[in-house]
């Protein structure tokens, strides 16, 4: 997706009244600044997922689009290991149960089902626009328990080069991103990438309020946004 | 507000008046002529006050409009309601400093007040510092708008160091510490409620001016930040700002939708400013102190390794923790320099980072320890000296001040401060090395040092 089409994905947003992009969205936004994302497909239901999953490879993770629902994990909008459309459809299913148990009012704009990304480390890059300073990111410690660790850096927007390597050495988890008791450094360059494409987006789409991307998964071999959301103004 | 004329003048008037004028000792207005009087402002000072003809001789105006002479400076000390009488009657003033209290600071009716203030001064053009505030010491121009007595709140003398604060009782704090330390100032800015002038507007006339060498920053909140950010980003490329951000609780502003939005308070994006701004952040008033100190005599260094020197092993190891969590580098000498160190110091030294030289040394130990350590690639140097090793001399300042100009690195003694002690400590000052009473205070002043390699 090019970087206008990206941006008309915010205008339709609020033209429908809508404050958050929906996952699928959120995630095509940032790829289009060059952020990888994991290959994935929207269903709408059962019938879907026998002919979309062909264009996926498994393992598979499905999950919920919703407006109204902030954290998918906790409503069970989550279902992660599928190996095949059978699987799928049955985990489809179950997640239909879960959702009209646990968020009855959520509105359901059908569902993602996603290539699951091998496992890294768990990060968290953000942003937001502040009344008084404007855009400014944030790069830390990602995963469930962001607010609990706040191990975390600040600048203002925009960034150079030298300022993110600065924000990513500020965090405790540093150290796992060089090399750490064996495991292999990640790819600091690409992740230095995706912090000033996120700073861009905030310059160039006044709309977007906050952006995040968490889990953003990097190791070795890449870096992906499992997960994205932006929330508009 | 920020736009507008230029505050210059503020810092160079040909004539101040001083409105609510009063001939009795004590009361704030009859206090600030005393300390204008004092301080030897050289310009014309016109009294203000219908009720008197004369105050102590000199005459007194009926009104500020009443003075056959456009007064740069006029400095309101009037209920907050007289003050917007006058204000919106006056014609021939450049800038007021109005230190009435009774604006926004009391509530409903005094916010309406301060918005009326404000919309007075930008029709007219009028400047504003304050209200509810001290307004300006500078020891450049001699000027002196506190209203304190000087017998108890004491004025520093001329030097280099610029406040700029929101808080009053906080420039008195600190400019009694300046003056109790013998740090000189140049301008002390106190603007209140910053209905006009603010800390961006005075940083914008602090970046040119030549008598401010340092510029330390008292912020409560800020202004306009990107203003901000902008101004103070060409300010530090001249000269080091350091800043204490109070109201660190302060929770964020946005919406809890994402965990960005949730753990961003709004001390997390100032904290983000000052970086952006290449401004060095201190701890409290504690840390602020440290950093005047260690500013009036050095600049801000490129990096951020701590060599540290000392004749007591507890006190060099609490040193190294104390720079260590401040993000300091305490390191590793390199192995050719721990040979010669070895070779040259008596036996039981240690010759790793600190460099303890227990308490046999001599004042030839210290400089042997700082002409092999320097040699390795260090920024701040902390010298701890325990004067109970009975065979250093009072010469010792003179010999580490020849390794300190030959290195040209700076050089912060840390030592106690009993009678004796504080004597010494004036040798190591009087030779340009200011000396710090706690490992603490000395590890902050070398973390101001190193304020932007942190």
């Amino acid at each position: 997706m090019k970087k206008e089409e990206a941006k008309k994905l915010v205008s339709n947003a609020l033209a429908r009244g809508r404050q958050v992009l929906l996952e699928p969205e959120a995630k095509a936004l940032v790829s289009a600044w060059g952020i990888q994302v994991p290959k994935s497909v929207r269903i709408e239901g059962v019938e879907d997922v026998a002919i979309k999953l062909k264009a996926l490879t498994p393992p598979l993770v499905l999950k919920v689009v919703s407006q109204d629902i902030l954290h998918k994990r906790d409503v069970g909008g989550v279902i992660t290991g599928l190996k095949d459309s059978k699987e799928a459809s049955k985990a489809l299913r179950e997640m239909n149960e879960y959702l009209v148990e646990k968020a009855p009012a959520a509105r359901i704009e059908g569902f993602l089902l996603e290539e699951m990304v091998p496992v890294g480390i768990e990060l968290i890059i953000g942003g937001l626009r502040d009344p008084q300073f404007g855009p400014a990111v944030m790069f830390g410690t990602g995963g469930i328990a962001v607010e609990l660790v706040k191990d975390v850096s600040f600048r203002l927007a925009p960034l150079n080069r030298e300022e993110v390597f600065e924000m990513m050495r500020e965090v405790k988890s540093y150290p796992l991103l060089t090399g750490f008791r064996g495991s292999k450094p990640v790819d600091l360059k690409k992740l230095a990438s995706a912090v000033m494409a996120l700073s861009e987006i905030l310059l160039e789409i006044e709309e977007i309020k906050e952006i995040e991307i968490n889990p953003f998964l990097v190791s070795e071999v890449g870096a992906v946004a499992v997960d994205a959301r932006e929330v508009l103004q | 507000m920020s736009i507008g004329t230029d505050i210059n003048f503020f810092f160079s008037p040909q004539s101040i008046a001083i409105v609510g004028a009063s001939p009795t000792p004590g009361k704030p207005s009859h206090v600030i002529l005393e300390n204008l009087k004092r301080i030897g402002y050289p310009g014309a000072i016109y009294l203000v006050n219908p009720n008197y003809a004369s105050i102590n001789g000199s005459k007194c105006y009926r009104s500020l409009n009443e003075i056959q002479d456009n007064v740069d400076v006029a400095i309101f000390v009037l209920p907050a309601p007289t003050v917007i009488e006058i204000m919106e009657r006056t014609e021939n003033v450049k800038g007021v400093i109005i230190v009435s209290a009774g604006f926004k600071e009391t509530g409903y009716a005094g916010t309406k007040l301060e918005e009326e203030l404000k919309e007075i001064g930008e029709r007219k053009g009028i400047r504003i510092i304050g209200p509810n505030c001290l307004g300006i010491y500078d020891a450049v121009s001699r000027i002196d708008t506190f209203f304190t007595p000087e017998e108890r709140v004491r004025r520093p003398k001329r030097g280099g160091l610029s406040i700029l604060t929101q808080s009053g009782s906080f420039a008195e704090l600190i400019m009694d510490e300046m003056a109790s330390k013998d740090i000189g100032v140049a301008r002390i800015v106190s603007y209140g409620n910053r209905v006009d002038v603010g800390e961006t507007d005075c940083l914008k006339f602090l970046m040119d001016d030549e008598a401010t060498k340092v510029v330390a920053l008292y912020m409560e909140s800020v202004d306009d930040g990107r203003r901000f950010v902008d101004v103070a980003s060409r300010c530090t490329k001249k000269k080091p700002v350091v800043v204490v951000k109070v109201g660190k609780r302060e929770a964020g502003v946005h919406a809890a939708r994402s965990h960005t939005g949730a753990i961003s308070g709004r001390y997390e994006i100032y904290r983000a400013a000052f970086k952006k701004a290449g401004i060095v952040e201190v701890n409290g008033y504690e840390g602020l102190k440290d950093a005047c100190k260690v500013l009036n005599t050095y600049d801000l260094v490129e990096g951020n390794r701590v060599l540290i020197v000392t004749d007591g092993g507890g006190v060099g190891v609490s040193m190294a923790d104390a720079c260590e969590d401040l993000g300091l580098a305490v390191s590793e000498l390199s192995e050719e320099t721990i040979k010669r160190l070895s070779a040259k110091l008596l036996g039981f030294s240690a010759t790793g980072n600190p460099i303890d030289l227990t308490g046999s040394v001599t004042d030839k130990d210290y400089v042997t320890a700082l002409e092999e350590g320097l040699r390795d690639e260090f920024d701040v140097v902390i010298i701890t000296v325990l004067w109970g090793a009975p065979e250093i001399t009072e010469t010792l300042a003179d010999k580490l001040k020849e390794v300190k100009n030959s290195y040209n690195k700076p050089l912060l003694i840390c030592t106690p401060s009993s009678e004796f002690t504080l004597r010494m400590a004036q040798c190591f000052e009087e030779n340009g090395m200011p000396v710090f009473f706690t490992p603490e205070s000395a590890a902050r002043a070398a973390a101001v040092l190193a304020g932007r390699k942190r």
